[in-house]
């Protein structure tokens, strides 16, 4: 008995923390064990901000709740919920019928829907910007895919009897800011908000949403950037105008052109709200540094996804995208979810430099010199992935 | 949606919740800080002590790049101040942009 309350304090007390360096200047990190999560990478203890370690990646296409990577804005936290009891308010001025729901009751009286979906903070890999721009230095973690349970937006608002007048719709969670400025506030415009597919979900692969994932109920808003996926959401307002709150504007903005990009170190001439991910595709089986054996046929996979018309082709470069050839697309899981590609090849002894790059059904595809903008969002050049063989 | 497909993930889903009936209030206890701000002698290392780390932790800081210069301190401190209403006496700004620029930013000594 002794020994067993004794062993874990003093391997505790004498246990360096577990850190990894993720790769750019300044990139060591500590691991830690949050609430209801495995030892994810530390972007900040408080509010908590994990990352998830991109191995988790390669070990199935669902990223387990456990690994699931957290953003928050605020240190205040909710910390206890009863996910029956919770409430959700529904009002705006472009709502006929103000009401309240329980989360009892959103899952109780609504025809539920499913779908597998991306979340991808709008920062993911802002580390990896060169030059360097400041904000959460994430390497690629800050990405999962999840199997997610709810009730669609619009069946919940047909009860709120939205007004022709309706132009946006408000959303907020039980996150707040200490000092009571700037609430993590967003909004969508009303026929998003309505377009069937955009979710109150209270469960996410299988189970209850983790809480720091935003227990009892989350909006999904399926090829979207995480900042609009509301945790622990607590009010739904329906508006006549433009929501300008500070998470829209200034924050979580993009250059208003064709690559959301400027030259870097400029200023973007015009801005508008981040919205769908652009396409990215990642080698998950391999990583910068792994040691091959020169002659011997070696399989890798990886993970492509996009903003929600689907992965139509990836193809892969194993000479740094001198040349390419198509990979093989594994079964397809939706169009918001990551899509399994695999391709093999024989390494010659020496070097090889490993790249992938996914088109949507609808023709975009990674740049294969990164783009630059000063926020940090959006990254999706064609990654590289050094390998040498021996 | 194959809605047959559907109803039956839905009645097994159902199954496993009656299975499982328990008390629906979820509470966590959250870790500690894992890093605490850099000591210095600059008077703004007292001043971030009570005006930073109250609201948030110090990765915020650390974890930034390199090149992070004055410009970024300067506009992080007064959006705390400014956006998020943090209590931070107006003469105080310039003596924690100071202690942030040359401990974590692009005019680090060390």
């Amino acid at each position: 008995m002794g020994s067993a309350l004794l062993g874990p304090l003093a391997s505790d007390a004498q246990a360096e923390p577990a850190t990894v360096e993720l790769p750019f200047a300044n990139g060591k990190r500590l691991l830690a064990t949050y609430p209801e999560k495995r030892p994810l990478i530390v972007l900040t203890s408080r509010p908590p901000q994990l990352e998830t370690p991109f191995e988790v990646f390669n070990h199935g296409l669902i990223t387990p709740n456990d690994a699931f990577f957290v953003r928050y804005h605020h240190s205040a936290i909710p910390t206890s919920i009863d996910g029956d009891k919770h409430i959700i308010n529904i009002s705006g001025s472009a709502c006929a019928k103000p009401f309240q729901l329980t989360v009892a009751q959103l899952r109780s009286q609504f025809k539920p829907i499913e779908y597998l979906a991306v979340n991808q903070c709008s920062g993911n890999s802002r580390g990896h910007f060169n030059p360097r721009v400041t904000g959460g230095q994430l390497s690629n973690g800050a990405m999962g895919n999840a199997r997610w349970v709810g009730v669609p937006l619009k069946d919940v608002l047909a009860r709120a009897e939205i007004k022709d007048s309706a132009r946006q719709v408000v959303f907020n969670g039980l996150d707040f800011p200490i000092f009571g400025g700037g609430d993590f506030v967003k909004s969508l415009n009303v026929q998003h908000a309505m377009d069937g597919e955009v979710m109150l979900a209270y469960e996410m692969n299988g189970t209850d949403i983790p809480m720091l994932n935003g227990y009892p109920v989350k909006l999904i808003v399926p090829g979207y950037y995480g900042t609009y996926w509301i945790k622990h959401l607590s009010d739904i307002e329906v508006v006549e105008n433009d929501f300008e709150g500070f998470w829209m504007k200034p924050a979580y903005r993009i250059p208003d052109n064709d690559c959301a990009c400027v030259e870097p170190g400029k200023a973007p001439t015009a801005t508008k709200p981040i919205e769908r991910f652009t396409v990215r595709s990642f080698i998950t089986s391999h990583k910068n540094g792994d040691q091959l054996r020169a002659g011997r046929g070696v399989a890798v996979r990886g993970i492509a996804f996009d903003g929600g018309q689907g992965i139509r082709e990836v193809a892969f470069s194993i000479d740094g995208g001198q040349s390419w050839q198509p990979a093989k697309l594994g079964k397809d899981l939706g169009r918001y979810s990551f899509r399994e590609f695999t391709f093999n090849f024989t390494p010659a002894k020496g070097e090889h430099d490993l790249r992938t790059r996914a088109w949507t059904r609808s023709g975009q595809s990674q740049p294969l010199e990164a783009s630059w903008q000063p926020a940090g969002y959006m990254r999706h050049v064609v990654e590289s992935v050094a390998v040498s063989a021996v | 949606m194959n809605t047959k497909k559907f109803s039956l993930i839905f009645i097994v889903l159902m199954i496993g919740f009656m299975g499982s009936v328990q008390a629906r209030t979820k509470t966590i206890e959250l870790p500690p800080d894992g890093i605490s701000l850099k000591p210095s002698t600059l008077p703004g290392y007292e001043k971030a002590l009570t005006n930073c780390v109250a609201c948030h932790s110090a990765e915020y800081m650390q974890y930034q790049p390199p090149t992070a210069a004055r410009p970024y301190w300067e506009n992080m401190v007064k959006r705390m101040k400014q956006v998020f209403k943090a209590p931070i006496e107006e003469s105080d700004i310039p003596v924690i942009v100071e202690y942030l620029v040359k401990v974590y930013g692009n005019e680090k000594t060390d």
